[in-house]
């Protein structure tokens, strides 16, 4: 008896690596792997918490995108639907919310750029004026970049035109929470454009209850206490992170626009024990909102024409 | 009678939709543009550079067996497991270096010289030439990726002491959706990719940034010294010379200087390894030739990583198909609605030590050698590097004319399919693909689809 237990002691590790060996089919049901579904993921998203709102968090729902973190309800165009979501955030700073598009009809994308992220732009009008700046030579400029009010919100606009393609583009920008958030509108119809661009009067955007945002706020003096992360795995990867840090100083919402779930976890021990100078708005401490870049290729790409 | 006329006139707009639509031209005829030695490498420039060149193309195009005993199979290491038995054998079309031919070699390398293996049902002989992949293991959620060989050399007449060992269970993965598969890269002006500086692939990463397609990007970086890495369809390896010795190792079985072992199963390495009775040749089977002078001191590996090194780019037409203004139009439109993004046109080499062509030369690849989120339709579920399941490597665009198969599985030989597949949840791509079949106009996208095979 006692020796039959030994053997199975034994022979268990070995049973279980039997369902290893590709050559034949393991024992016991089998598991059918889901088709279309993305299991083995990289650098991805994550948050320290699930109820803090995340700019990736929008949605559509009765025929508009909702989006608590920018405070954003816009009824979608008539006629656009978003047939696919759009990729996750990128190591950048770049979203991409939402993909409004239809056949022969005028697409929406609404995107969003970290603007602690960008190396072009700290502010929604400095990436409209980079976009003309950059604008390839086979567009024509339609509309030099100009303010403008939308849903009373100062926004940024430039148009331009491929001749070629016949087809015609409205940028239009506004800040949120230091983010430039864009509308782009790609069409043939600008009639049908501009009434697009009259209809996001209706929108509502802006989070004014949000934290304050501080580009550049956990560095130098600000930082009274910090743990260096040391990674293990994947080291050379970009890693954007969002972090509000509340009123006493302590990291209170940690939000990883892309990191391997080994990197945020390590991360996240490191920056729970971080603690800053609270933030002052009238002599008063402050939640702050502000990013941090991590991992061993934290590049810093050179502005074209420097 | 109106009413027979109405129905004729009804009839025969229906026949000839088809017609009027966009099509894919197909493969482009007409003699290769591709196969050659660079053109400062034709001049011999350094002097006896063409004797590497024609000595490299001649092991590229050797057939391997296991002792190398076998007339003309001369090339040694062979498995014992494999997917085919000769670099050339898969890289072929339309020239040596390239990728798939017309017919698949792999259905004879399943019995070549006595050899017992079955062909897998994704195997044919019009299909494209594959390798397999299982992204788990088996029944457990572990992820897997590695390739699973398709054959043994069990019952060749080399095979030696090798007399049993199984083939992988690829019924039992296609029933449970754990396998995907890899076709090969071409390889032509794979030298000039070689030399593209970092600060390079950098400049344009930020030059795409203000884009409105809503592409992102990231670059797979090198585990060990943190650079872009750039080969393979994850660009998951960092040079030619990796690359070529992770080919010998995992498609031929050959253990060579940088893979010394020879090759087991991913799961068969998790247990025992391969059986000793398998592991019939002394390793590493291709390496440095001491007894020689000159080009035959090199390994195969070395030299497979030079011939790939100076193959001259691809030749594109000016006027097949479609004529001249069609391609430029093609080439216009391409540009306007973003692909040109991920697909960059050209980018420029750095100063060269090996040869002139390779210094400050335009690459005309099309590609930003960046990883790009593909979404859910090309999503492979096969990490390596820093890629996730379903980020690839832009796929460099030249040559793309002169192309059979398409896509990183080959699922496709029509060039709309596969721009369609770049469509999905989760993709970079959707914005301008979306561009491409809502807003441009039938004749704009044959425009297109003419430039995309002048390649």
């Amino acid at each position: 008896m006692r020796r039959t237990f030994f053997l199975f002691l034994f022979a268990a590790p070995l049973l279980a690596q039997q369902s290893m060996v590709e050559t034949a089919p393991p024992k016991g049901p089998a598991i059918v792997y889901p088709k279309d579904v993305i299991l083995v993921k990289g650098a991805e998203p994550s948050a320290s918490d699930a109820k803090t709102p995340l700019p990736e968090g929008g949605r559509i729902a009765d025929d508009a995108y909702r989006n608590d973190y920018f405070g954003m309800t816009y009824a979608l165009p008539r006629g656009l639907k978003q047939p696919f979501a759009g990729p996750p955030p990128s190591d950048s700073g770049g979203y991409v919310l939402v993909q409004l598009q239809a056949p022969e009809k005028t697409a929406v994308l609404i995107a969003a750029q970290d603007l602690f992220f960008s190396a072009s732009a700290k502010t929604a009008a400095d990436l409209v004026s980079y976009k003309k700046e950059t604008l390839p030579s086979y567009y024509d400029v339609e509309r030099p970049p100009a303010e403008l009010e939308i849903a009373g919100h100062p926004f940024a606009r430039f148009d331009y035109v491929s001749p070629v393609a016949g087809l015609h583009w409205f940028v239009l920008a506004t800040e949120v929470r230091c983010h430039a958030v864009q509308f782009v509108l790609t069409g043939r119809d600008t009639k049908a454009m501009e009434t697009i661009v009259g209809e996001m009067n209706a929108m509502k955007i802006g989070n004014a209850g949000a934290p304050a945002c501080v580009r550049d706020y956990a560095a130098g003096a600000n930082v009274l206490y910090r743990v260096e992360p040391v990674l293990t795995e994947h080291k050379f990867n970009r890693i954007p992170v969002r972090i509000v840090i509340d009123t006493k100083g302590r990291v209170k919402h940690i939000h990883f626009l892309a990191a391997f779930p080994q990197q945020a976890a390590i991360i996240t021990d490191a920056l729970l024990q971080w603690r800053f100078k609270p933030y002052l708005v009238n002599g008063e401490p402050a939640e702050v909102e502000t990013g941090l870049v991590f991992g061993g290729a934290a590049t810093k790409v050179v502005k074209a024409g420097d | 009678m109106s009413r027979r006329i109405v129905l004729l006139t009804v009839l025969v707009s229906l026949l000839t939709v088809p017609l009027i639509a966009q099509s894919d031209p197909g493969v482009r005829g007409g003699a290769a543009g591709a196969g050659n030695a660079l053109s400062s490498v034709l001049a011999n420039n350094p002097t006896t550079i063409l004797n590497f060149f024609n000595d490299a193309k001649a092991r590229f195009q050797e057939i391997d067996s296991v002792a190398g005993a076998v007339a003309g199979e001369e090339g040694v290491g062979l498995g014992p497991r494999y997917n085919s038995r000769s670099c050339a054998a898969c890289h072929a079309q339309p020239a040596v270096g390239g990728s798939s031919p017309f017919q698949n070699p792999q259905v004879g390398d399943a019995t070549a010289d006595g050899a017992r293996n079955t062909v897998p049902s994704f195997i044919t002989i019009n299909g494209p030439v594959r390798e397999a992949r299982f992204p788990f293991f088996f029944n457990t959620n572990n992820p897997n990726g590695g390739v699973e060989d398709l054959y043994t050399i069990v019952g060749r007449v080399d095979a030696s002491t090798c007399t049993s060992l199984a083939q992988p269970d690829f019924n039992f993965a296609i029933s449970t959706n754990d396998i995907i598969f890899r076709i090969p890269t071409p390889t032509f002006g794979s030298g000039l990719i070689e030399n593209i500086d970092d600060a390079t692939l950098l400049t344009n990463f930020n030059n795409q940034q203000s884009n409105s397609f809503g592409v992102s990007g990231a670059f797979n970086r090198n585990g060990n010294d943190g650079t872009i890495a750039r080969f393979g369809w994850k660009a998951q390896n960092k040079s030619l010379e990796i690359f070529a010795g992770e080919a010998y190792n995992v498609e031929q079985g050959v253990s060579n200087e940088l893979f010394t072992q020879e090759r087991p199963l991913p799961g068969e390495d998790r247990n025992t390894g391969l059986p000793s009775t398998c592991r019939v040749n002394a390793t590493p089977e291709d390496h440095t030739n001491f007894n020689t002078t000159a080009i035959g001191t090199l390994s195969d590996t070395v030299q497979f990583a030079m011939f790939m090194r100076l193959l001259a780019p691809p030749t594109p037409s000016t006027t097949t198909p479609g004529g001249s203004t069609s391609i430029n139009n093609g080439r216009s439109l391409f540009n306007a609605i973003g692909c040109n993004t991920c697909h960059t046109p050209s980018l420029t080499t750095s100063r060269s030590a090996v040869t002139p062509s390779l210094g400050q030369a335009t690459a005309n690849l099309f590609s930003d050698l960046e990883i790009h989120h593909m979404g859910t339709t090309l999503n492979d579920n096969v990490g390596q590097g820093d890629a996730g399941g379903d980020q690839f490597r832009t796929a460099p665009l030249w040559g793309l004319g002169q192309r059979i198969f398409f896509l990183h599985d080959g699922r496709t030989n029509n060039l709309i399919n596969a721009i369609l597949a770049h469509n999905s949840s989760g993709s970079e791509a959707n914005t301008s693909s979306a561009l491409f079949f809502n807003n441009l106009t039938t004749s704009q996208k044959q425009d297109v689809l003419n430039f995309l095979r002048s390649l």
